[in-house]
């Protein structure tokens, strides 16, 4: 039977005499053309550019504003510096096919189908694959350089120790304050729960589940893990030594920065995977945390209420490399955006 | 013993035992004595209504039934035909609360005794005791289940007359061939007495798998439902839904529409359910008629929520028994018919009618397509296909004709019969092609748009031929499920839509 799909078993396709299958070679009688998208789907997904789904506003990513989402944001960061043309759409997980953003749907091959999407690990090569096809189009490479730049294998082997710090130790830092800190739950709400739905149960449910999800990932990664010192902070996470690791951690990035010579880090002339790494948590950290925390201070313990914000520690850091560090990506990466969200 | 009203009697000189099943206590009593016949004209009151056996049921709720029977055979005049068409009323009444055993009724009637002082009448008074068994309150069973186009094993508990007035709780778990998991408990009260008036709750969460759009929705929310049912036996039903869908679990091959409407989505909406069955057989119709409409309304005004939208489904059937020149009886031969028509009109959230409205979400645009309405295509065959998705439309149109011929050998009585059937069907979506999309930026259409597009997308469905399929097949109608095995060839389609050439099974309980 031809409308059985290809996964079939095939005794199922065998069995088809020859006179059937030629009966049904004649049907149908007649085809018109396909019926056109809903509207939803013709405004989402009919773009000419290749969409990266990230998390994001509706607003932000009409704009191609930096992604909240450091994840998101570091491939965002490396597409543009590989200066590949693509727009953003604000999306979810449960869109992705690895179970987590970003990735990539390049452009339909017509407007009921489409090439499989791209996961993260696979944009380098999405780039250079379609960077040649369009140098291929336009006839000129004039700024065209490869890509070469932009891979991790690129980087100089003691990367991976300082790719580690940003990793854990930043990304232990940031779940923390942003998903763990309750001072900072109305600056999660908006990012990530507010969008999905106007549902007040809906929210409370999906902020739920957040919580407890970055809470798992910590209590797993962090130095403090598995000591059961719940007295501090939220389900066995020992939020102080998270802290303390992201401020040494940082430290560190700066004086490696330093050692640099350039404005890059490893003493390249172009920033790379490693700067687009950082960049994606420092830039956050001072977009989203430079002011204290907000809400009711006194109620939250003393040692809180000391706490220095991370995108002050971020600031902080050495003489301020990681902070120059930050503007020169945006300079490099969001040439057309100051930096500030209005 | 649980409830009587007025006084009691045992002086038994006329005693009867209607042996009633509650539709054998119809109006025309088919009383086995002659004497019965000979008396109903008799006048008659009654003197006392006694209960046996519903030791578990609230004396009000018997009240509600039987208080009306008491204050009108009170009326001058009354005849004792009168008081047992009323007694029956009632009794068939206690019968469609669901907690007595359809076997155990049995109605005896006896005269009262008169006080002596009494001055002597022609009037004969009543004593009437009627003998009921209750079901048991908590029954527990599994089993397996045939839903359209879908097979489940459920477990279910049933804990009934809760609280004595024909409350009912249900809890059900089950899992099927779509339905990966699904959990929903329903409480259900009649109001006021009236079996025919009922009010339920019901929490449910369902996980299922939707496979002609390579997603899972898995669904978390809550109704409140009014049902009702007319003195024709129409039932209507308006419920209030709360209903957080997920949709998750894309598969590899997921295409871009599917991938851009993953996510939440909360959805408010009140919805009213209409329909008139008059068919004789609902597996298999050989005369009659069935009506159905349901429209909803989400989001728009106090309803609120993520999607707001208008809409409403029609479907009309209806059968004609064939007779065949030169036999006298029923020959199973009969024709069919069918219609169903959807519309989905995106509103703005709010109370303005005028605002900018999102378009409509896969999980509410109608699919079309597969066994259970036209035939001949896959299950969500028709309409809009992304890739081999199926994404759904906001207008359609389907329809059906057949044919039943009992088979040779099997005869009408059978529950066997072939079918020829042809049937066609057009699904599709609103979209703003083609209307003035200058400094529109987001994903929002403004009432202009959205009548231009559902008109042009109503104008849509008669434009061209619908696509369409024909065949022959063979159908058992099983007292709890139809199956139909047909042969089918698509005559017509649109490029994209999924047409099932050969044989295709069909199983379930509502076929076009």
């Amino acid at each position: 039977m031809t409308s059985i799909p290809s996964a079939a078993p095939s005794w199922r396709r065998m069995q088809i005499p020859r006179p059937l299958q030629r009966l049904f070679d004649h049907f149908p009688l007649r085809t018109y053309e396909a019926n056109e998208l809903p509207e939803r789907p013709q405004h989402l997904t009919s773009s000419d550019l290749p969409t990266l789904y990230v998390f994001s506003t509706d607003s932000d990513a009409r704009l191609g504003l930096p992604s909240f989402n450091p994840g998101c944001l570091k491939w965002q960061t490396l597409l543009r510096l590989a200066n590949i043309d693509f727009r953003t759409l604000p999306s979810t997980n449960h869109s992705s096919p690895t179970g987590s953003l970003p990735f990539l749907l390049p452009p339909r091959t017509s407007p009921t189908t489409s090439p499989p999407p791209v996961p993260a690990s696979s944009l380098l090569s999405f780039a250079r694959r379609h960077r040649s096809q369009q140098q291929q189009q336009q006839q000129q490479d004039k700024n065209f350089s490869n890509l070469d730049h932009l891979d991790d294998a690129d980087l100089p082997p003691r990367a991976q120790a300082y790719l580690a710090l940003i990793s854990h130790s930043l990304r232990n830092a940031w779940l923390c304050a942003l998903y763990l800190d309750p001072a900072r739950a109305a600056l999660l709400r908006r990012l990530y729960v507010d969008q999905a739905s106007s549902s007040r149960a809906v929210r409370a449910a999906l902020l739920y589940q957040l919580r407890r999800a970055a809470a798992e990932q910590v209590a797993t990664t962090s130095p403090g893990s598995g000591l059961g010192s719940g007295a501090d902070g939220v389900d066995g996470v020992d939020e102080e030594a998270v802290y303390r690791s992201a401020g040494q951690a940082l430290d560190a990035l700066a004086s490696l920065l330093r050692e640099s010579g350039t404005a890059w880090f490893f003493g390249a002339q172009r920033p790379g995977p490693f700067d687009a790494a950082l960049f994606s948590y420092t830039h956050l950290m001072v977009e989203y945390m430079s002011e204290d925390e907000d809400g009711n201070r006194d109620g939250s313990g003393e040692d809180k209420g000391r706490r220095v914000p991370l995108g002050r520690m971020v600031k902080e850091a050495g003489n301020g490399e990681l902070a120059r560090h930050r503007e020169s990506m945006l300079g490099v990466a969001w040439p057309e955006w100051d930096g500030y969200r209005r | 013993m649980a409830a009587s009203l007025g006084f009691g009697g045992n002086n038994a000189i006329d005693k009867f035992n209607a042996n009633a099943t509650p539709d054998a206590a119809a109006p025309a009593y088919p009383g086995p004595t002659q004497m019965l016949n000979d008396h109903v004209l008799t006048p008659a009151s009654i003197s006392s209504i006694q209960v046996h056996g519903a030791t578990n049921t609230r004396r009000s709720l018997l009240d509600h039934v039987f208080k009306p029977v008491v204050e009108d055979a009170a009326a001058p005049g009354t005849t004792l035909g009168q008081v047992l068409d009323r007694v029956g009323v009632a009794t068939k009444k206690l019968a469609r609360f669901d907690i007595f055993k359809e076997e155990g009724f049995g109605v005896f009637l006896s005269e009262a005794p008169r006080s002596p002082s009494a001055p002597p009448t022609d009037i004969t008074d009543l004593d009437i005791s009627i003998r009921v068994k209750e079901k048991s309150r908590l029954v527990f069973s599994a089993g397996t289940d045939f839903g359209n186009a879908e097979g489940s094993a459920y477990t279910n508990a049933v804990a009934r007359n809760i609280f004595g007035g024909a409350e009912t709780l249900s809890v059900n778990a089950s899992t099927g061939t779509r339905t990966r998991s699904a959990y929903n408990a329903t409480f259900s009260t009649p109001i006021n007495g009236n079996p025919d008036l009922r009010l339920s709750v019901e929490a449910l969460r369902s996980a299922t798998q939707k496979p002609w759009a390579s997603h899972e929705e898995h669904l978390t929310g809550a109704n409140l439902r009014l049902a009702w049912l007319t003195e024709h036996g129409d039932t209507h039903a308006l419920a209030y839904s709360g209903i957080w869908r997920q949709l998750t679990g894309l598969s590899a091959t997921a295409s871009p529409t599917v991938r851009a409407e993953a996510g939440d989505s909360f959805k408010s909406s009140l919805t009213h359910t209409f329909t008139r069955d008059r068919r004789d057989n609902p597996m298999l119709p050989q005369s009659g008629y069935l009506f159905r409409s349901i429209s909803e309304l989400a989001g728009w005004g106090p309803l609120t929520g993520d999607v707001s939208f208008a809409k409403t489904e029609v479907e009309a059937s209806g059968a004609l028994p064939v007779t065949i020149p030169g036999l006298a009886a029923k020959s199973g031969v009969s024709l069919g018919a069918g219609l169903r028509l959807g519309v989905l009109y995106p509103l703005p959230l709010g109370y303005s009618l005028v605002g900018a409205a999102q378009p409509s979400r896969i999980n509410d645009r109608f699919q079309l397509g597969g066994p259970n309405d036209v035939r001949g295509f896959k299950t969500g065959g028709l309409g809009p296909h992304d890739g081999a998705d199926a994404v759904g439309g906001d207008v359609f149109a389907a329809g059906s004709v057949n044919a039943l011929l009992p088979l040779p050998r099997t005869g009408p009585d059978s529950p066997l019969r072939l079918q020829l059937f042809a049937n066609a069907g057009r699904l599709v979506a609103l979209n703003s092609k083609g209307t003035n999309k200058e400094g529109k930026e987001g994903l929002a259409m403004d009432s202009a748009a959205v009548f231009k597009g559902v008109k042009s997308a109503v104008g849509e469905l008669t434009n061209q031929l619908p696509s369409l399929a024909a065949g022959v097949g063979l159908v058992y109608a099983h007292p709890v499920a139809r199956f139909e095995l047909n042969f089918s060839l698509p005559l017509v389609q649109r490029r994209g839509e999924e047409g099932r050439k050969g044989l295709q099974v069909g199983v379930g309980i509502n076929f076009l």
